[in-house]
């Protein structure tokens, strides 16, 4: 569905992306984590043409997209990291703004605004502006505007960010669900859980170029998946395992307090990108 | 169509704060009607036309400029750069053309707004003035020449100061200098050439000529067209070629 080429992206002068090529399968859910200023945040603006490539491709369904593709970009929306909202309007009118953008009829609109603004809790609130509203619901807004015209591909830039735990996982219900039903999702997040339970597959982004593409389970059987963390004097070591065996045998000479779980991604985060604390 | 889209928003911009719009449209106009028509220049004869009649026809120009400039500089600036809704404007699948154009009309909306609100202050004074169809269109187009400007510049700056200096630099010597306050008859003539390169020029002095019943410039017309042509070529050209919008 998407095809992503030789990508680089130069600001005055300075590299933040190099040769980055990955492809996404429509229907997959695409995960790109980096540590800050990695460059995942400049890949969304690149997709959504917020930015425009120093260099290679970004194509759709074959097409190259640029930002006079109407008919390409009617099939992807974006939740931004930052708040992208009038402030002077109304819950309401931001949802009937989005649908005049994507020329979604009325009656398909009013119908999905009310399901969309129910489901996250927003249907009491529709008649405040966007400056009144929390910044949880402001996320909340900005996630069922994206998802109002139905797109094809939905490109979320930490989209979680700020939420309570339980609108986070009410959010995360209603993505997958979304995603199970054929809709393709590209996500930025700096939660590990988020993008281990919603993710296909994840890219692994430092400083610019693309480390690696594989599932997230994938990633932590590669690594091991039993972690050991032993509390020794000069802080947390962490030590990886293929089997719970070969761990508790590792265990069985510790000297210090240790724990016993499972690998995570945040393990693979840590170890992958270079700053992991053992 | 991205036009009716664009012009919908500013439809609900101007619900929310059509108080506020409405007496900030007001306030510099009446003050220029005081201290320039009342206050200095009753007596005076400009051009064979009482001062207060020449004077009108120009405020009315430099309202429908500012209330325009404003609508959209102003306002496209903050989307772009404090609330970034911009952003989600330039993803959705919107002819940045149409936007633009809605923009434009949005904005001339709203300068003709203002300009007859002028227009019935001006009758409460006292000022003979003719006003008929062409009169409106005028006002119109100088709202569309302004309006792309708008676009333009908020387009261009990099920070909201920007604007606000563009402001200072650009509108604010066009208020005084585009043939609004004082007949270009007597400048010396490098002042006049550089007033002439002014659109507003050509706004006020069309504007000028219907109030004191004359016929259409039909060249101050098609100037003034030409610079709304351009101001939009480039804002167009900008909005579609930028890297880092």
């Amino acid at each position: 569905m998407l095809e992503i080429i030789n990508l680089g992206k130069t600001f005055q002068n300075k590299k933040v992306l190099d040769n980055i090529n990955f492809k996404v399968e429509k229907g997959e859910f695409f995960g790109l984590l980096g540590s800050n200023g990695a460059g995942k945040t400049t890949i969304i603006r690149l997709i959504s043409t917020l930015l425009l490539p120093s260099k290679g491709k970004i194509r759709l369904d074959g097409q190259e997209i640029s930002r006079n593709s109407v008919e390409l970009k009617q099939k992807i929306t974006t939740v931004t990291q930052e708040y992208t909202l009038r402030g002077d309007m109304t819950v309401t009118e931001i949802m009937e703004y989005q649908g005049r953008l994507y020329k979604i009829p009325k009656d398909q609109r009013r119908k999905a605004t009310k399901e969309l603004l129910t489901f996250c809790g927003l249907m009491t609130h529709r008649k405040k502006r966007v400056r009144e509203l929390s910044g949880g619901m402001k996320r909340k807004l900005m996630l069922c505007r994206a998802l109002l015209p139905k797109p094809e591909l939905v490109l979320l830039d930490e989209p979680t960010v700020g939420l309570d735990p339980f609108s986070r996982r009410q959010m995360w219900d209603l993505i997958s669900g979304l995603n199970r039903q054929g809709m393709t999702f590209i996500l930025t997040t700096h939660y590990m859980e988020e993008a281990q339970l919603l993710c296909n597959r994840i890219a692994l982004i430092d400083e610019g170029c693309l480390l690696e593409i594989a599932p997230p389970l994938e990633m932590i059987k590669r690594l091991g998946v039993i972690a050991v963390d032993v509390a020794t004097a000069a802080g947390i070591k962490r030590e990886f395992f293929q089997n719970k065996e070969l761990a508790i045998a590792y265990a069985a000479n510790l000297n210090d307090p240790f724990t016993l779980r499972e690998t995570n991604l945040e393990d693979v985060f840590i170890k992958r990108l270079g700053r992991g604390i053992d | 169509m991205a036009i009716l889209t664009v012009l919908w928003e500013k439809w609900i911009e101007f619900k929310h704060e059509w108080f506020k719009i409405t007496v900030t449209a007001m306030i510099s106009p009446i003050l220029y009607l005081i201290t320039f028509g009342i206050g200095m220049g009753m007596d005076k004869m400009v051009d064979g036309h009482p001062y207060l009649e020449f004077l009108i026809p120009g405020i009315i120009a430099l309202t429908t400029m500012n209330a325009s400039f404003n609508a959209i500089g102003m306002s496209l600036n903050v989307q772009r750069l404090y609330e970034r809704s911009f952003d989600n404007v330039l993803a959705s699948p919107t002819p940045l053309g149409q936007y633009i154009i809605g923009q434009m009309i949005g904005g001339s909306l709203r300068g003709l707004y203002a300009g007859c609100l002028i227009l019935g202050i001006s009758f409460l004074f006292g000022a003979a003035i003719h006003v008929n169809v062409i009169f409106f269109v005028v006002m119109l187009i100088n709202g569309m020449a302004f309006s792309a400007l708008g676009v333009m510049a908020a387009i261009i700056s990099k920070t909201h100061a920007d604007i606000s200096r563009f402001s200072t630099f650009v509108i604010l010597p066009m208020t005084f200098i585009g043939n609004t306050f004082f007949s270009l008859t007597g400048l010396p003539v490098i002042l006049k050439m550089l007033v002439q390169l002014l659109p507003l020029t050509y706004a006020s002095s069309l504007l000028r000529q219907l109030s004191y019943g004359e016929g259409v410039d039909w060249l101050s017309l098609a100037v003034l067209v030409a610079y709304t042509v351009v101001f939009m070529l480039i804002a167009l050209l900008r909005i579609n070629r930028s890297k880092n919008l």
